[in-house]
Order: structure tokens, then C-alpha cells, then sequence
């Protein structure tokens, strides 16, 4: 639990060194926009602010804690305590490192010893962090036992217990340690095996809470609600102990999710170490073309060199590809001959967890310097503490970094971290004005509950796992009228009771409803990779949804910098056949997508024939990878092509569109061709501008440019849709949003240096055209002209969806 | 604008096109099906009652020829479960709203039988509306609690924890915690399962056992898929008729149940002089072996060879006869049990590879007879095996090799 001091001069001037070459000897600096390190700043240590006990723990913990070295809580953990042990909800915000699980684990444990049918139940977002969790909890409940006393029992349950353990862990464990998906499908379901649990529990610990956002937050709440339902069937209320990152909004997000009045700790009490934050913009290497140097070679310079000093170091990258790129030059640079040690290693969802627990011990031990990562060790799996962190590209949002950052420093070394800003609109914004991130709030992170795929779902849990009151409430939704229309498809019946209030909704099916809802996205389908080049091992998996344009025949999937090429896609078995291959290119598939529109909610015409050029409502998306291209390592040139057939992937969601009248188009001054880049410009900024406003990831807005009503003058539309069944509530903040959106987009356009477009604002020129920046501007212009008044608001203002994406799904 | 119900009707699939109300009422169930309703503060369900006579012949199988000592328990079958004692046994048989288990899956009809002055008597349960659930499972733990124990097919992995779910579901406590259970379908598979289905679940059903023991085969029995559904039908419809065949289903299975335990404890009390096959006689040998009678465990493993029966019967138990002979120190009579297990026309690879090794060993080691060891474990040697075992074969014959005094190249 204590990290180990470094206080080693060494490795001080090692950092120092690094840090002197990339700020030329400055300590601390007022940012610098156009410099290439725009912004040094320097974040002092802090020491430690301590409370006493409170009165209510139990003497023998308290007794044992102070055998361990604890004699007095930083203040926040005496706040969190005394709330959970007076049955007051309570959220903590901590940072890494801060002594968050003591808040949570004291109370817990404390009521154990008070009343040994105490039971409690943690909820993780992932099963390796219950894994991570379980050893310093064992410990401490082991301190606790005394002869003669009952042992405290504290077990893991999840995907990966074994069938003939499950039985004695229900009868025995005081505290279980599971997930959301495992209490959806493995637990709640079956209940009445649990009774002793559920009667019993006074507890609930959800632990990185801001992991639950999008549509994993609102399967959350939706679990959360069957979870209370079931306890209160056995008569028990537990109180709710959240922890979660720094967000603007912890208080909110925790009532959002449990759906109950919280209290708030945010003043951490925990000492820091000194930490040294760098932002880097890769220089402009064509000024014409507004291109900058490459910012996965930039990173891999800013790496190289603390890892020459032998500085650990973290590496976060942005996507999975950009992982393996990253791994596999520092790889080249660092790695010895194949079959010696490997110092560096990859890390992402997708790995196997026999690879991915070698690679946590490589790194607490040493023999791992650096490890190249997707947001999958962002959150709080044990890995030690390193040196140094570098981020390829802005994570998306100020939790998110926050939350990367603090991997590297635990509470007493001196520690670094950099961030190396890509082209990306976001990425340029945030490094330009360095006082957004570090001197504003951070985002809000909201929740969409009643996304009506993901409440039905929920329903038909709730109703198999207890029959359905006729007057019962579920969420905000009018369940009864749902389970009216579930009744119609033959899920339940209507039981009449003796009077009309008794009436019960009966589970009429021979399914398992639980089995067919994954809590991590809205279809629980993956493919899995089988690696055929010595017989057929299964080397990594992939979500349904980048399935096609991932593993399609012909790709080259990465793992760890090996290349592997799909020789065969399963699309029915959900299979791809890989064979390992040297080659000196990876692939990136080509989408097809339209949307069509079904209803329009606001917005499209109105009476008088006028028609709005904001609109939201629902949407039918199909779309299909028709194709992909083959680019170059290194070069990133583009070496080839191939043409894909493969299946149409559908759905019904929500989407926010502008529609560029007739009017404006044809007021225009350019030829059609000419127009269309222009309205493809002004969709590649204004998707830039939509992630930006909406704060939420790439992937979970589409974008689609739809031409206007046949047989008439063309009437384009530009689509933002939210990328999931049913829709997750982005859309309808950004029709709100339109003004600003139009106005942001402007400012992104006429801000940016490049003569003719560039990745920064419309795309790059060969993408586009040559009068793409000035035919959008145009557009724009136009648009604000005839439009309402427009509105500066501040960026953060209406803000959704920070945090961190959990990439791991346990199983 | 859709309304909400309207988009909810585009989430949902609907999961069957469900049927046309009918003019039914589920009161009629009562006639239609044969029973009584009872009643419990407004909460109804249906009771329904049968007398099996004792002349009443299922199949060539009477229930007087099966009955137990005064409505007891067989003397014998404390030798399936030790803890039974004396009293009325209570056969049990759920017929659920499907398989997945969970909270969900509920029984919907309990079917008891018990034998009670020379006849059998079957109650059924039937939760004709679900908020009656309560108040059945009471009147099911009423007779669970007048038992002794209770006597199930596939009970252990299914209906009692279904059952038993069912009472913690409605915080009520099970009658069946404690209760002796007797699960017949471990010992009906040991001693009639077909071979042409070892090791397969389905290889020893309930109906099989009725047609090759009883002489019975049902006519018109509904297929156990379809019971499901038709119980949704009446729920939704409240029409009764579909679920006349899956009572009468339910009760046959109670009767075969009965009869088949009555079967098996006959059969325990014979021994060897009662078996008419060789499955039997290896069946009942193990029965035997399990409860500790391994005189009468003997003797079934000597007739196998007597009564009909195909090889893989006959292989199993001349090597339980082996290994048990073997457990006793009677190391000639096991290697001469071997010996016949070798010697058997077309007898499974697998068992004569074993049965070589054994002789190897026992040559070597308690004849003494080199030669002999030689000639078997090279025998052993023919078989498919694991590479481990291979190396422990050659490892063996090496030492006698070297016991011998001629080098091991003179074998090949």
C-alpha cells in the first residue's frame, strides 16, 4: 500500500537532465502558444493534512491499523468513514495514490466486526482491479482475525470463478468482489441463492465511478435499480460508498447513477510528490499545408529520452493502433535481440489476461522500462509507481488526463509528465491555450438512463428476476406501459391479484434475459482472433461493432508490435483467421454510412414552408465497410487498396443535423464541385467542434453528410449522430448547442493558419479540395447571417460524458 | 411525434406471435383438469388428486408388485442414500417454465406421489396465477413435511435447487433442507442405461426406463420442449386443454418414478441370483461396491459373464471384478480376471490395455514370471496411449530387460 520512497539523487537529476533538455533549463514558465513546448508547469508537493479516528470505528480496527503503521487518516478518509458509518451515501474524489480504498474498506470492515452478518458487496469496472483489490483487503481482514472469532471472509466472484467455488462463496464471503456485469448477469438473476447476502447487506462500494459513463453509466443505473429492487425485497437498504477521479461533477454523477442524495469528500488530506507537467506541440513542418510533424514520432523522441536516462515510462496512446505503432518503435529502439528480456511491452484491451498479468509484474519489478497503453491502464490496476508519462495525443477530456498523468509519481518522487498534442483540432486547442486544462474545471460527466434499449433491457431483467407490481415504479420511464408492450411480445403476463393493487407482471419465457445484455455496449457480440501460424490459438478479441472494420480479410492486426494478417473472416462464427506475417504496412478500412432520417422531432419545416436549418430526431443508419487502404509504417504513405464485401451493420439512433438551405448553396460563388468540398469540409470541422462541445470520445459520435430531397435543387445535410442503438443523449445537448457549434466551427476555420485546409480545421487538402476552407466559410457565414443571434458561451459550459473509458470488459 | 408506445414497440421484438384470447376462463381448469381449487386469502390454486389401484398395470409392471412394507421405505434402499429412514417417501417431479434456472424459472406445476395402503397416489400443484406462488409452495411443504424423504429423477442438479430457489424467493424456509434425498437417476444409469449411449445423459430417460423395464410406451406424450409453452398459452389465453397432457405427463412420470424405484430396491435385494443382463449385473455390482458389500459386489461381477449382454458390459465388469479382487490382495484371482478381460472378443482398447499393464506388473512383481511381464507390457505397447505412459512402459520393460539379462533390442 505505501509506495516506495525515491528519494534516489540519481534518479532526481536523470529527470532533471531530461526535463532541462526539453524546456531549455526553465522551471516554470508563462505558456507559450507557438513555442514547441507551449506550457511548463510546475506542481508543487504537498504535505500530508491528518484527522483522528472517528468515534464510531471499532477499537479492534482501529487497534489493527495502528499495528500497521496508521495511527491517524488524512482527512478525508475521517469524513468519508464517519458518512458511511452513519449511513450517509458518500463520494470521494481522490487522486491516485491518496489512500482512497482505506475509505471505504475501514467502514466496511469496522460493521463486520460489530456485527459479523454484516455482508458487503465492491463493484469494480473491471475484474483485474477486484484481483488488484482483494490482496490488501485480505491482508487487513486477516490482521482482524482473533482466535475464537469468526474469519472475515472476502472473495472475488466473477467470470473467472471457478463453478464449484461459487457455492461456498456464498455462503462464507463477507465482502464479495465483483463487477457490474457480473452482478447483472451472474447475481442478481439468481437471487434467492444469495438471500444471506442480500438480507445481510449493508454496503455497496462502487469504486471509479467516473469509469461509468455513456452507455456503460446508464446500464450501471439501470443495474443499480434491479440491485435496490432486490434488496428491498429481502428488507435491506445499503448505504452506497463511491470513489472517483477529479470531475467537475462527482456529487452529481453518483446521484445520477444510485439515484440518491450524496454526500461529497473532495478536499484530499494525502501528500503528493512534485510533479513537472509539459505540453509539446510537434513544430509545423509545411506551412502551406499546415502539417506538423508527425505526433507518434514526436512522442517516441520525448520517450526515448527518459528511457535513455533509465526513467520508467508510461506511454498512453489513443487508440489500439496507435498503441502497437508506438510499441513497435520504441521496440526497435530499446529492445535487445528476440528471445532476451523484453523491456518493452504493449498493453490494451484485447490481450489475453495471462499476457496482460505479466507485463503489471514486469512493470512493479523493473524488468518492464516502458509500456505503450490504451486507456486500459488508466485506471487504478497495480502497476507501481513509474517515472514518467507521455501521452500521444490530448485524451479527450481533463478527467482522463488528469487521471493518466497521476500514473506516473505516487506520493513522495518527483515525477513528469508530458503531453504531446496531436493535429487533431482538440489536441491543438488544449496545447495552445494551456490555462484551459490546467486552471478550469473539469468536465461533468452525465448519464443517460433511459436510452429506451437499454431501459427495456433492464425491465426484462427486473421482471425475471421479481415479478413486476401493478403499481410499481421503476426509473423515470413508465414502466407500467412498458411491461404493457413487453406483454404484447409475450415476455410477461398480467397475474390479477385478489385486489388491483396485488396484480403482479408474471416472466412468461423460457429465456435467460440477463445472458443477452452486455453491460459494455448495446450488443454483447465480439469476435475473437485465432492465430493459425502454428494451430489455433486464440491471441485477442474485438467488439462486434469494429469487427468488420477491424478483422475484415486482408487486414493486419497488431498485437505487441507482431503482425498478423486475417486470411479468413467468420462473419457467422465470429471468428478471424489470422496468420502471422512481416510486412511493412497496416491497414485502415473504408466505411460507407447513411443515415435516413425517420422522425423529425424539432426542427426540418415548419408550417409557412420555412424550414429550420437545425434538426434533431431519430435516424436509420446503415453502414458497411466497402474497403480498406493500405499505408505505410513510418511514411504513412498510401501503398494499395482492396475492395470488401462484407455484411451491413444497422441501427436506429438519435442524430442532431444541419441542413444547408438551398438559398445559401446557391448563393455561393463557386462551381458544385467546388460546393460539395466545402459542405465535406465543414462536416470534418464540425465533427472536430461537436466532440470538442459534447466532450465525450471519437467514437461515440458518427458523422454522415446526406444529400437533400431528390428531383430538387440539392439541399445537403450534415449528420452527428450518437453512435449507439437507440441513442445515448448527445444529440439532443447539440442541437441546443447549434449556434455555438456554427460559431466554434467559424473561429476553428478562419483561426487556422493554413492557406488551404489542413487535419486542423477542414481536412487535409488532397481529402477535400482546394476551395474546401473558403466554400465552408462561406457556408458559415451565411448560416450565422440568417440565423439567431449567436451566443458565445464558454466551452466547458455544457459539458457530457468525462472520464474514462473502460476498455476491459470482464467476461 | 411517435408515442412512447410506439418507439417501445419498435425496441421490443416480440419473442412468439402469441395467440388469440380464447373464450376460456381459467376457472374451467378446475374441470377441465381434473381438480380442486384451494384457496388461501383470495389466493387460488389447483390441487389435483389421483389413485393408482393396486391392480393397476403399467405396462406388464403392477403397483401391487411394487409396493414398499406398510407404505414404508424398501428395506434396501438405505443403500442408495444412507441417511433414509423409515416413512413415506415423497416422489417428486417439477415441470417448469423452461431450463435457463435463475429467479425467472419457476415450477409451475409440483407433482408428489407417495404409496399409501396398497395403492399410489399423485398430488399435483398447479400455479394457475403466479401470485399464488406463496401460497402453493405452503401447501407443498404441508406434504414435504409429512415425509421421510424424497425420491427424484435428475432431482440433485435440478428440480430440488429449483424447488428450494423457489421457497428462498418467497423467504419461505425449504421443507427439503434435511430431508433424505434419493436421486435414482445415478443407479437407473448404472444399472439400465443402453450402451449403444454410454456415458450420455439422454441414454437413460425416464421413458426409456419404462419401456424396457415396465413394457410401457406412452402414446401421445408431450415432448418436454413443448411444456413450456403450452403453460404460457393457458397464462396468456386461459385456456386449460394443452395442459391436460402435461399433467397426465407429469403423473406418468411420477408412476415410472415409483415403479423404477420399486425396481431398483427389488433388484438390490436379490443380488446377483435377480440380474438378467450384464449391465445389471455391473450396475448392481458397483451399487454394491458403493455402500461397502463387496461379497455381494463379487458375485454380480462373477454373473455378468452368465446372463446376456454385449461386450462393453461384460469388459466393465470382469475389470471392476479385477480391480476389487485386487483392493482384497487376492493378486491370482485379479490377474485371472484380467486375464478373461484380455481374452474377450473385440474387448475396448482401452480396458485391454489396461488389463496388459496389470498383468505386466503382475508378473513381474507377484509371479515373478519374466517372460510373461515381457509378453505384456510389450502388449501394452500396441495401444494408443499418452506419450507419459508409453515412457513408462518402455521404462518397465527395460527392468525386466535388465532382469532378465537380454537387452531390450531383441524385442523389435
Amino acid at each position: 500500500m505505501l509506495p516506495a520512497k525515491r528519494t534516489d539523487p540519481a534518479h532526481d537529476n536523470a529527470l532533471q537532465t531530461v526535463l532541462d533538455r526539453l524546456t531549455g533549463g526553465v522551471a516554470e514558465r508563462p505558456d507559450a502558444p507557438d513555442a514547441w513546448v507551449t506550457a511548463v508547469r510546475r506542481l508543487p508537493a504537498r504535505p500530508a493534512v491528518f484527522a483522528p479516528f472517528p468515534e464510531a470505528i471499532d477499537a479492534r480496527l482501529r487497534e489493527a491499523l495502528t499495528r500497521r503503521g496508521i495511527d491517524q487518516l488524512y482527512t478525508h478518509q475521517a469524513q468519508a468513514i464517519a458518512h458511511a458509518l452513519a449511513g450517509r451515501h458518500v463520494v470521494v474524489t481522490t487522486p491516485t495514490a491518496s489512500g482512497k480504498t482505506l475509505c471505504y474498506n475501514a467502514p466496511v470492515l469496522s460493521s463486520i466486526l460489530g456485527d459479523p452478518s454484516t455482508r458487503a458487496l465492491y463493484l469494480f469496472p473491471t475484474k483485474a482491479l477486484a484481483q488488484d483489490q482483494l490482496a490488501e483487503l485480505h491482508e487487513l481482514a486477516n490482521a482482524l482475525s482473533s482466535p475464537g472469532s469468526q474469519d472475515i471472509g472476502v472473495f472475488t466472484y466473477d467470470g473467472d470463478t471457478p463453478q464449484d467455488a461459487r457455492r461456498a462463496i456464498r455462503g462464507r464471503a463477507h465482502v464479495v468482489l465483483s463487477n457490474p456485469d457480473m452482478l447483472h448477469s451472474g447475481i442478481l438473476p439468481h437471487h434467492p441463492r444469495w438471500a444471506k447476502l442480500f438480507e445481510n447487506l449493508r454496503y455497496v462500494v462502487i469504486d471509479e465511478l467516473h469509469a461509468y459513463r455513456g452507455v456503460f453509466g446508464s446500464h450501471l443505473t439501470n443495474v443499480l435499480r434491479r440491485l435496490r429492487r432486490v434488496c428491498r425485497h429481502y428488507g435491506s437498504n445499503p448505504t452506497f460508498i463511491c470513489s472517483s477521479a477529479t470531475i467537475a461533477n462527482p456529487r452529481e454523477l453518483a446521484e445520477a447513477l444510485v439515484e440518491s442524495p450524496f454526500e461529497l469528500v473532495e478536499e484530499s488530506g494525502a501528500p503528493r510528490g512534485e510533479k513537472i507537467f509539459l505540453f509539446v506541440n510537434p513544430p509545423v513542418v509545411n506551412q502551406q499545408l499546415g502539417i506538423r510533424r508527425s505526433y507518434v514520432a514526436e512522442t517516441r523522441r520525448v520517450a526515448a529520452e527518459f528511457l535513455k536516462r533509465q526513467l520508467q515510462v508510461i506511454v498512453f496512446a489513443q487508440s489500439r493502433l496507435t498503441t502497437e505503432i508506438l510499441t513497435t518503435y520504441l521496440k526497435e529502439d530499446f529492445d535487445g535481440p528476440p528471445g532476451t528480456q523484453e523491456r518493452i511491452r504493449g498493453y490494451r484491451g484485447g490481450y489475453l489476461p495471462q499476457r496482460r498479468r505479466e507485463i503489471e509484474k514486469g512493470l512493479r519489478e523493473g524488468s518492464v522500462r516502458a509500456v505503450v497503453s490504451t486507456n486500459a491502464l488508466e485506471l487504478g490496476i497495480d502497476i507501481g509507481a513509474l517515472d514518467i508519462c507521455v501521452m500521444a495525443g490530448y485524451p479527450g477530456t481533463i478527467a482522463a488526463t488528469w487521471q493518466r498523468a497521476g500514473r506516473a509519481g505516487r506520493r513522495s518522487a518527483r515525477s513528469a509528465a508530458v503531453l504531446v498534442a496531436s493535429s487533431a483540432p482538440i489536441d491543438q486547442f488544449v496545447v495552445r491555450h494551456p490555462s484551459y486544462f490546467f486552471d478550469a474545471p473539469p468536465e461533468h460527466a452525465l448519464v443517460n438512463p433511459d436510452n429506451l434499449h437499454i431501459f427495456v433491457d433492464h425491465v426484462k431483467c427486473a421482471a425475471f428476476e421479481l415479478p413486476f407490481g401493478t403499481v410499481e415504479t421503476f426509473g423515470r420511464v413508465d414502466v407500467q406501459e412498458v411491461l404493457g408492450i413487453l406483454a404484447e411480445g409475450g415476455f410477461v403476463h398480467r397475474a390479477d391479484g385478489p385486489t388491483a393493487a396485488e396484480g403482479q407482471w408474471q416472466w412468461t419465457n423460457e429465456s435467460y434475459p440477463a445472458d443477452a445484455v452486455s453491460l459494455r455496449s448495446i450488443s454483447s457480440d465480439n469476435f475473437v482472433v485465432v492465430d493459425t501460424t502454428r494451430g489455433a490459438d486464440v491471441i485477442g478479441e474485438t467488439s462486434f461493432n469494429s469487427g468488420p472494420s477491424t478483422l475484415h480479410d486482408k487486414a493486419i492486426y497488431l498485437l505487441e508490435g507482431a503482425l498478423y494478417q486475417v486470411e479468413k473472416l467468420d462473419f457467422e462464427g465470429r471468428k478471424a483467421y489470422v496468420r502471422q506475417i512481416d510486412c511493412d504496412y497496416y491497414t485502415d478500412a473504408i466505411t460507407y454510412t447513411k443515415v435516413t432520417v425517420l422522425e423529425t422531432f424539432v426542427g426540418g419545416p415548419s408550417a409557412d414552408g420555412a424550414c429550420s436549418t437545425r434538426s434533431h430526431g431519430e435516424v436509420h443508419v446503415s453502414s458497411r465497410v466497402v474497403g480498406f487502404k493500405k499505408i505505410k509504417f513510418h511514411t504513412n504513405e498510401n501503398v494499395g487498396s482492396g475492395e470488401l464485401d462484407l455484411p451491413e451493420q444497422q441501427m436506429h439512433t438519435t442524430a442532431y443535423w444541419l441542413t444547408l438551405p438551398r438559398a445559401v448553396m446557391a448563393g455561393l460563388p463557386y462551381a458544385p464541385d467546388d460546393r460539395r468540398d466545402g459542405v465535406v469540409g465543414l462536416s470534418f470541422a464540425i465533427r472536430q467542434v461537436a466532440q470538442l462541445l459534447l466532450m465525450c470520445d471519437r467514437q461515440d459520435i458518427g458523422l454522415s453528410i446526406g444529400s437533400g430531397d431528390e428531383g430538387e435543387e440539392v439541399e445537403p445535410r450534415i449528420f452527428v449522430y450518437d453512435n449507439y442503438p437507440g441513442g445515448i443523449g448527445f444529440s439532443e445537448p447539440l442541437f441546443g448547442m447549434h449556434a455555438e457549434l456554427l460559431s466554434r466551427t467559424r473561429e476553428l476555420i478562419a483561426g487556422c493558419e493554413c492557406e488551404h485546409g489542413c487535419p486542423t480545421c477542414v481536412g487535409p487538402v488532397g481529402n477535400t479540395g482546394p476551395l474546401a476552407k473558403v466554400a465552408a466559410l462561406g457556408m458559415l457565414e451565411a448560416l450565422i447571417a440568417g440565423g439567431a443571434p449567436t451566443a458565445a458561451v464558454d466551452v466547458p459550459a455544457l459539458g457530457v460524458a468525462a472520464g474514462v473509458a473502460a476498455e476491459d470488459a470482464p467476461a | 411525434m411517435t408515442t412512447l408506445a410506439d418507439r417501445l414497440r419498435g425496441v421490443v421484438r416480440p419473442v412468439s406471435s402469441h395467440p388469440p384470447v380464447s373464450e376460456q376462463r381459467p376457472d374451467t381448469a378446475a374441470e377441465i383438469l381434473g381438480g380442486d381449487w384451494r384457496d388461501e386469502d383470495g389466493l387460488r390454486y389447483l390441487v389435483v388428486n389421483r389413485t393408482y389401484a393396486s391392480g393397476y398395470l403399467h405396462g406388464h409392471a403392477s403397483v401391487e408388485e411394487s409396493l414398499p412394507p406398510a407404505d414404508g421405505v424398501w428395506p434396501t434402499l438405505p443403500l442408495l442414500e444412507p441417511s433414509v429412514r423409515d416413512g413415506r417417501l415423497l416422489f417428486l417431479d417439477l415441470e417448469t417454465t423452461g431450463l435457463a434456472g435463475g429467479a425467472g424459472t419457476y415450477a409451475f406445476l409440483v407433482g408428489c406421489g407417495w404409496f399409501e395402503g396398497a395403492t399410489f397416489r399423485t398430488r399435483q400443484f398447479f400455479l394457475s396465477n403466479y401470485t399464488a406462488e406463496r401460497a402453493l409452495l405452503g401447501g407443498v411443504a404441508v406434504d414435504a413435511a409429512a415425509a421421510s424423504g424424497v425420491v427424484t429423477y435428475n432431482g440433485k442438479s435440478f428440480d430440488l435447487p429449483l424447488i428450494e430457489t423457489r421457497f428462498a424467493l418467497q423467504r419461505m424456509a425449504t421443507p427439503f433442507a434435511g430431508l433424505p434425498h434419493v436421486d435414482m437417476l445415478h443407479p437407473a444409469r448404472r444399472l439400465w442405461r443402453r450402451d449403444d449411449h454410454l456415458g450420455e445423459a439422454t441414454g437413460c430417460r425416464l421413458t426409456m426406463l419404462e419401456e424396457t423395464l415396465c413394457g410401457h410406451r406412452r402414446e401421445g406424450d408431450v415432448p418436454g420442449f413443448e411444456i413450456p409453452s403450452r403453460y404460457f398459452h393457458f397464462v396468456r389465453t386461459g385456456d386449460p386443454r394443452p395442459l391436460e397432457a402435461v399433467l397426465e405427463h407429469n403423473r406418468l412420470d411420477l408412476l415410472a418414478l415409483a415403479l423404477v424405484t420399486a425396481r431398483a430396491s427389488r433388484l438390490l435385494g436379490e443380488g446377483a441370483a435377480g440380474v438378467r443382463t450384464a449391465r445389471e449385473a455391473v450396475g448392481l455390482g458397483r451399487l454394491y461396491e458403493r455402500a461397502g458389500l463387496m461379497v455381494q459386489a463379487a458375485e454380480c461381477y462373477e454373473r455378468a459373464g452368465d446372463v446376456p449382454g454385449d461386450v462393453t458390459a461384460l469388459a466393465e465388469a470382469l475389470r471392476a471384478y479385477a480391480l476389487l479382487l485386487r483392493r482384497g490382495r487376492r493378486y491370482d484371482a485379479a490377474a485371472d480376471a484380467w486375464s478373461r478381460l484380455l481374452e474377450l472378443p473385440q474387448c475396448p482398447p482401452i480396458m485391454a490395455r489396461e488389463a496388459s499393464e496389470a498383468l505386466a506388473v503382475h508378473h513381474e512383481h507377484r509371479a515373478r514370471d519374466l517372460e510373461q511381464a515381457r509378453r505384456f507390457a510389450v502388449q501394452s505397447l500396441q495401444f494408443e496411449i499418452s506419450e507419459g505412459r508409453q515412457a513408462a512402459i518402455r521404462h518397465r520393460l527395460a527392468r525386466i530387460d535388465r532382469k532378465i539379462g537380454e537387452p531390450l533390442s531383441s524385442l523389435y
